[in-house]
């Protein structure tokens, strides 16, 4: 695991985003999970999608021209 | 005799910093104590000022406090007993508990109480100071089953020592006894004895 992180977190503009993007994400069977933004992104009360970098490519694919994605970050453990 | 002595009681349990505390003041002018928590602090100004000493506490940036207590005249004799109070403020009796009563926080939107409860869980199993039993009913029970999507926080929590009890009745009731996929089938009257004999409980 030497460099590479476990997760990234996709961050979004709304909460609304999170729920669209979460949709179809369960449609296309790609694993994600919902977690509270952390703390060293933004303190606001937030929510976000976690996922492992190896599927980050399909599941950007499959919200791309649907769901608009702020920004995706490493998480730090 | 006039040299400081310094009682680091931090980390100990109650009454521990107390005893430390009296046994230096009988036999030093002035002692620091340093302890942790509002528990022992208590307990230590009491005893000072009992003891008829000059009581000075500092709070340090570490959250900790040190209490300087230097004898005034020569004597310092407790005429009565001193009983340290180790149920004070802060100190718990009972386990810690968080009940899910539903699969989702709050009220008002169903939708949004979903994405809540489950980031609740996230938070909880990443916390340091976890629950010692949660409890799982109604609705809360369709969070421990096969295909939940906060099965592993709550398996991360059980392998933790975290107890999930979650009632049987709702299992059934849903019809999805067979699924459960984390936590140990409960009862009413576990349910009740937890609560009453919880020292703090948690419904989000």
């Amino acid at each position: 695991m030497s460099g590479q992180p476990q997760y990234f977190v996709m961050l979004f503009k709304a909460v609304s985003y999170v729920l669209k993007a979460e949709k179809i994400l369960k449609k296309e069977g790609l694993p994600h999970k919902l977690i509270p933004v952390p703390k060293n992104i933004s303190s606001d009360c937030g929510i976000c999608l976690r996922f492992e970098p190896s599927i980050q490519n399909k599941i950007e694919a499959a919200l791309l021209n649907k769901v608009e994605i702020e920004e995706i970050r490493e998480l730090a453990d | 005799m006039s040299k400081t002595k310094i009682v680091d009681a931090r980390g100990l349990a109650c009454p521990q910093p107390v005893v430390l505390a009296k046994q230096a003041i009988e036999s030093h002018e002035h002692v620091k104590v340093i302890v942790d928590n509002d528990t022992a602090l208590e307990n230590v100004k009491r005893l000072g000022t009992k003891l008829g000493c000059d009581v000075k506490v500092e709070k340090k940036k570490d959250g900790a406090y040190e209490i300087n207590l230097t004898r005034k005249g020569g004597v310092a004799g407790a005429k009565e007993e001193f009983v340290p109070s180790c149920s004070a403020t802060s100190a718990q009796s009972g386990p810690f508990v968080i009940v899910i009563a539903e699969d989702k926080m709050g009220r008002g939107n169903d939708e949004l109480g979903y994405v809540l409860i489950r980031a609740f869980l996230h938070t909880v199993a990443g916390q340091a100071e976890k629950p010692n039993v949660m409890i799982f009913y109604n609705t809360g029970v369709k969070l421990t089953v096969q295909g939940s999507e906060v099965l592993d926080d709550l398996k991360q929590l059980e392998n933790e020592g975290v107890q999930l009890l979650v009632c049987g009745t709702c299992l059934n009731y849903f019809e999805i006894k067979d699924k459960l996929a984390a936590g140990t089938v409960s009862n009413m009257y576990d349910i009740v004895e937890t609560m009453s004999s919880a020292g703090r409980l948690i419904v989000p």
